[in-house]
């Protein structure tokens, strides 16, 4: 039943814009302007009686004027004019409508009822729709940027659905601002039919989907949510934010296990046992949507540390076994290994605590040690990067000879660094595809840095050990339930 | 379940202990030993049949919290201490007790919990944890959605914070996962099969030999 095929919804060939106008600032300009920069691949037919063009397209009276077949109908007109409209679209044949109006059932009863009327014709012409008080969808494929804000996602593997407007399209914002790709979204409104589990279903078999991003408050009691979690994430890792808690089961619990099963709780359980990722945070949904589109999956909880310093190293130790990762210890013949390399005051341990080496870097060839150690199935890199060490001098100093030769030399040795990361990002690169292990490095410095590791080198990074850890875990975590399954189901 | 149906047509909200058991049992789970009896000299010849010690409860539909109405003789030892008892029980003013429970007396202090819960949402739920009268307070749960596959009702063990306790402890064998593991997916199941049955107790389960065995239960019925 969950079965809809939502191609044509989000790669629809020819779309009516209900509503569209060139007046600035109405919904009704600020879409349409939306969809032809974002420079998408189909046919576009404004539709607004007594409207010659919209931003210099040809406009029509009504759907039913519209030359040939329509996918996609999106409806930006006053909440009143909406079941009329959604008429037409049925007598047109358009399967799929995308309702950007709002005032429906979010404001109370009578909205609900207009909501119910919209809903009933809808289903009288067999065609499904999407919110009302929707912000809009995205598809990478056809370039549809059918949002209210001016948002250009980048393109990737990662698709979302939400039930917030705003958060969702805040969301793809970050991602554009994190270097996290998006291949589709839709702001699922009041779904009013079309529901977060029908999305969730279509996107667990949607190829260009790899990673499932999902927004929920509340679930009506009509969504079949837990096969169809469970089903999702045996296809693909399901990041998962919830927001509000739900509805406490109406009736007042008569024994233990009734008093003890809050709703929230067993909704935490359901989604746990579902293999669902939940997510706590926003900061750790991009995380984890960045880290699941670029990584592979561990095959283990075990974690091998480098760092430079002993420190970060302990703290990222600690966050790691707090958090069900194991940083088990270095056996004698890889520290022998690294004696060779390193100072010989070096840790001698897991976390590899490189201590200062300044002359010479040995950080990749310590790196591709701990890759290649088969007791150990993913990484943390502390300091992987480290353009960002910032000098407090200009080359503009005067003073005594032995200080300005001493500048001149750190401002050499900071250019030598600058030059470094360039080949240990892509030694990371490299070794990650060669092991299969993911590798996720930690580097002080501004967002812009990780968004440029990522683009220019694939290498998830983070500025703190504790964020990396949070994402390590969460992938040890759902690795662990995929592989369990296979296992069942052989 | 032809006892469930009977219940729910006369209009009953919850099964008696001895009933509830007899569901229990029908989908595999273990239970006391246990007989109904009216008169003392049926209570006497129950607790001979099985042996002392032996655990008296007062029973009828309307008694559904037996501790909190102190409806329970633990650990009696032969005759004279059973006819006390049932004597005390059958005496009592503020509650009416129509019958009587003769169980086998389960030693033990390692009690742990299941139960089931019909979510809005997700449908039948099943519940381990641990169990023993501060279930409540201890709030020491993990909940499933049912049906639960073998490994689910594994990893829901796992995830309680006390689950140190089903390993062997102070020389007491290590519980049998495997049959602690049935208890769990048979409960799920005799949710999914018996749309009436509201919520279920099983509290406390104890352990003969590592094996777990419900001491009480209580299913409650949607009589709504």
């Amino acid at each position: 039943m969950h079965d809809i095929n939502l191609d044509h919804l989000f790669n629809p060939k020819n779309i009516a814009l209900i509503g569209a106008s060139s007046t600035p600032f109405k919904w009704g300009s600020i879409i349409p302007l939306n969809i032809f920069k974002g420079n998408y691949q189909g046919n576009v037919f404004p539709v607004n009686p007594g409207v010659e063009t919209v931003l210099g397209h040809r406009c029509y009276p009504s759907v039913e004027d519209i030359p040939g077949p329509v996918d996609v109908a999106l409806i930006f007109t006053p909440a009143p004019t909406v079941p009329a409209i959604v008429e037409q679209c049925g007598k047109k044949g358009i399967p799929f409508l995308v309702i950007i109006t709002a005032d429906f059932s979010e404001t109370g009863p009578a909205g609900a009822a207009l909501e119910a009327r919209v809903i009933e014709t809808a289903q009288k012409h067999g065609l499904r729709l999407v919110g009302p008080n929707s912000m809009g969808i995205f598809s990478s494929q056809t370039e549809l940027h059918a949002l209210m804000p001016p948002t250009m996602p980048l393109k990737g593997p990662a698709s979302m659905l939400s039930q917030s407007g705003n958060v969702g399209v805040q969301m793809l914002a970050w991602g554009t601002d994190e270097g996290v790709g998006f291949d589709k979204f839709v702001s699922s409104g009041n779904e009013g039919d079309l529901n977060s589990a029908d999305y969730l279903a279509y996107f667990a078999h949607d190829d260009a989907t790899r990673v499932i991003l999902a927004y929920l408050e509340g679930i009506g009691p009509g969504m079949d949510l837990y096969p169809i979690a469970r089903e999702a994430a045996l296809q693909k890792p399901v990041l998962l934010f919830k927001g509000g808690r739900t509805q406490a089961g109406g009736k007042a619990a008569a024994s233990h296990s009734g008093a003890i099963a809050g709703s929230n709780r067993v909704f935490k359980a359901a989604m746990h046992q579902a293999g669902v990722i939940q997510i706590q945070t926003s900061q750790a949904m991009m995380d984890c949507a960045k880290a699941f589109s670029n990584l592979p999956l561990p095959q283990g909880n075990r974690v091998g540390i480098l760092t430079r310093g002993g420190g970060w190293g302990v703290i990222t130790s600690d966050a790691c076994e707090e958090n069900g990762l194991h940083v088990p210890p270095l056996p004698e013949d890889l520290i022998k290994k690294f004696d060779s390399l390193l100072p010989s005051y070096w840790s001698r341990g897991n976390p590899v605590d490189m201590v200062a080496t300044i002359s010479h870097d040995p950080f990749l060839e310590c790196l591709e040690i701990l890759a290649n150690w088969n007791d150990i199935d993913a990484i943390i890199a502390l300091g992987a990067v480290r353009a960002t060490v910032k000098f407090p001098f200009s080359d503009k100093v005067t003073g005594p000879p032995e200080v300005t030769d001493t500048i001149k030399k750190a401002l050499r040795f900071r250019q030598a660094m600058a030059a470094q990361p360039d080949a240990i990002l892509t030694g990371i690169k490299n070794l990650t595809k060669l092991t299969g292990k993911p590798i996720v490095a930690v580097s002080t410095g501004p967002d812009i840095l990780h968004r440029e590791t990522l683009r220019d080198y694939q290498v998830v990074s983070f500025p703190t050990p504790e964020r990396a850890v949070r994402v390590m875990s969460h992938m040890v975590d759902y690795a662990a339930f995929r592989r369990k399954n296979a296992l069942h189901e052989n | 379940m032809d006892i469930i149906q009977k219940a729910f047509d006369r209009g009953a909200k919850n099964l008696s202990e001895y009933e509830s058991k007899m569901v229990l049992a029908a989908y595999g789970i273990p239970v006391t030993q246990e007989k109904t009896v009216k008169t003392e000299a049926e209570a006497t010849a129950a607790a001979a049949e099985m042996g002392y010690p032996v655990v008296l409860k007062g029973s009828g539909e309307t008694v559904s919290h037996k501790t909190e109405l102190d409806l329970i003789s633990l650990n009696i030892r032969d005759d004279q201490d059973l006819m006390a008892s049932f004597r005390g029980f059958k005496e009592r003013k503020d509650v009416s007790v129509e019958e009587f429970l003769v169980q086998q007396m389960v030693k033990g202090n390692r009690e742990l919990m299941a139960g089931l819960k019909r979510d809005s949402q997700f449908g039948p739920c099943v519940m381990f944890g641990l169990g023993g009268v501060l279930a409540e307070i201890l709030d020491d749960v993990a909940i499933r959605v049912a049906p639960l596959s073998e490994f689910d009702a594994m990893d829901m063990m796992g995830d309680i914070r006390a689950n140190k306790i089903l390993d062997e402890f102070r020389g007491k064998p290590a519980v049998d996962r495997d049959a602690l593991a049935s208890l769990l997916t048979g409960l799920g199941k005799l949710g999914l099969e018996n749309e009436t049955v509201a919520e279920v107790d099983i509290n406390p389960i104890k352990l003969i030999n590592g094996k777990p065995v419900a001491v009480d239960a209580l299913i409650v019925l949607d009589q709504a």
